[in-house]
C-alpha cells in the first residue's frame, strides 16, 4: 500500500473515509467479507441512505433533474450521490454499446476503497460503489434505470470499471 | 463444438446431484463471493449463497491458519434440517452444496472430490 500520508492528502480524505475503508479492510482480511457480501450490504446501505436524504429533505426533485436520455439522468443522479457522499475525485459515466453504460473511476482518486485507502491485503475486489450507485440511482428515480452487469468492478491499470445495463431507455 | 463453460459447469453440477441422493442445491462461486454457476431452488437467493459460501470458507481458512490447523480441506455445517458443504475449487472458486440430513456423508465427500476435479478442469 502507498504511504498513508500520501493517500490521505492526494485523495483528500475525511476521517469517515479513513474509518470506512480501514474498517472494511479489516473485515476482509479476516475473511468475513468479499465482493459478493459488499454488494448485498451496499444495497441495504442505499436503502438507509435514501431514508436519511428523505429525512433531511435533500433528495433531488426528479422533475428538475436534467437529461434527455436515461444515461444523462443517471449521470446527474450519480453526480448528486457523489457530491453527498464524496466517494471519488475523478470519474466518468457514459454510454457503451449494446444498451450499456460504463462508470470509469480513476482509481487513485477513490476515497473509500478498502484496498487502495484501507490497505486491505486480499485478492479480488472489494468495491461498494457499483451496487451502491445502482441501488441509489434506482431508488431516487423511483424507477429502475440501471442494472449492474457482472456484479462487481474490473480494474484496468489505474481505472476501475463498472458496467450497467441501461433500462427504460 | 465444445459446449460453453456455463453448460459444462451445469452438467457437472447435475451429475453430482444425480450421483448423491439428497443433494438439494449446488453452486460454483468465485472466491469474491460472486456466483459462477448454480442449480438452486427459486426460493434460495443466489447472491446470498455466493457471498456467504465464500465468506464461510475464507474465514475458515483464516482460522485454520491462525490456529495452526493447516490447510482447510472442507467446511461442513450441520443444521437440524441438513448440511452445507463448502470446498475450494482450485485457487479462485468454491463449491457450495445444500444437502438433506439423510445423505451418506462418505458418498457426499467422495462425489464432491470427483466433482471438484471436473470443475477444476473446466475452470
Amino acid at each position: 500500500m502507498a504511504d498513508i500520508k500520501q493517500v490521505v492528502l492526494e485523495r483528500d480524505l475525511n476521517p469517515y473515509h479513513s474509518f470506512f475503508s480501514s474498517f472494511f479492510a479489516g473485515l476482509a482480511e479476516l475473511g468475513m467479507i468479499n465482493q459478493g457480501s459488499i454488494n448485498i450490504v451496499s444495497k441495504r446501505a442505499a436503502d438507509y441512505l435514501y431514508s436519511y436524504l428523505e429525512a433531511k429533505e435533500i433528495l433531488p426533485d426528479m422533475s428538475a433533474v436534467p437529461g434527455n436520455t436515461t444515461t444523462e439522468v443517471a449521470r446527474n443522479l450519480i453526480l448528486y450521490i457523489n457530491k453527498i457522499l464524496s466517494l471519488v475525485g475523478e470519474y466518468e459515466f457514459k454510454d457503451e454499446e449494446d444498451g450499456q453504460a460504463i462508470l470509469l473511476i480513476t482509481g487513485n482518486t477513490c476515497r473509500i476503497c478498502p484496498k487502495g485507502v484501507g490497505g486491505a491485503e486480499v485478492k479480488g475486489t472489494l468495491c461498494p460503489i457499483p451496487s451502491l450507485v445502482e441501488s441509489m440511482v434506482n431508488k431516487i428515480a423511483k424507477l429502475d434505470l440501471l442494472e449492474l452487469v457482472n456484479s462487481g468492478i474490473e480494474k484496468e491499470g489505474v481505472t476501475c470499471k463498472a458496467y450497467f445495463k441501461v433500462l427504460n431507455a | 463444438m465444445t459446449p460453453s463453460i456455463a453448460t459444462q459447469l451445469d452438467i457437472i453440477l447435475n451429475d453430482f446431484e444425480r450421483n448423491v441422493p439428497h443433494v438439494q442445491a449446488t453452486a460454483v462461486v468465485s472466491t469474491d463471493g460472486l456466483v459462477i454457476a448454480s442449480r438452486l431452488p427459486a426460493e434460495v437467493e443466489e447472491d446470498r449463497i455466493g457471498a456467504m459460501g465464500a465468506a464461510i470458507l475464507s474465514i475458515s481458512a483464516r482460522s485454520g491458519e491462525e490456529l495452526e490447523r493447516g490447510e482447510i480441506a472442507r467446511v461442513l455445517i450441520e443444521g437440524s434440517e441438513g448440511y452445507i458443504l463448502i470446498r475450494s475449487v482450485g485457487e479462485f472458486a468454491i463449491l457450495v452444496a445444500l444437502v438433506e440430513r439423510d445423505v451418506r456423508l462418505g458418498l457426499l465427500f467422495y462425489e464432491a472430490k470427483k466433482c471438484i476435479q471436473s470443475l477444476t478442469e473446466v475452470l
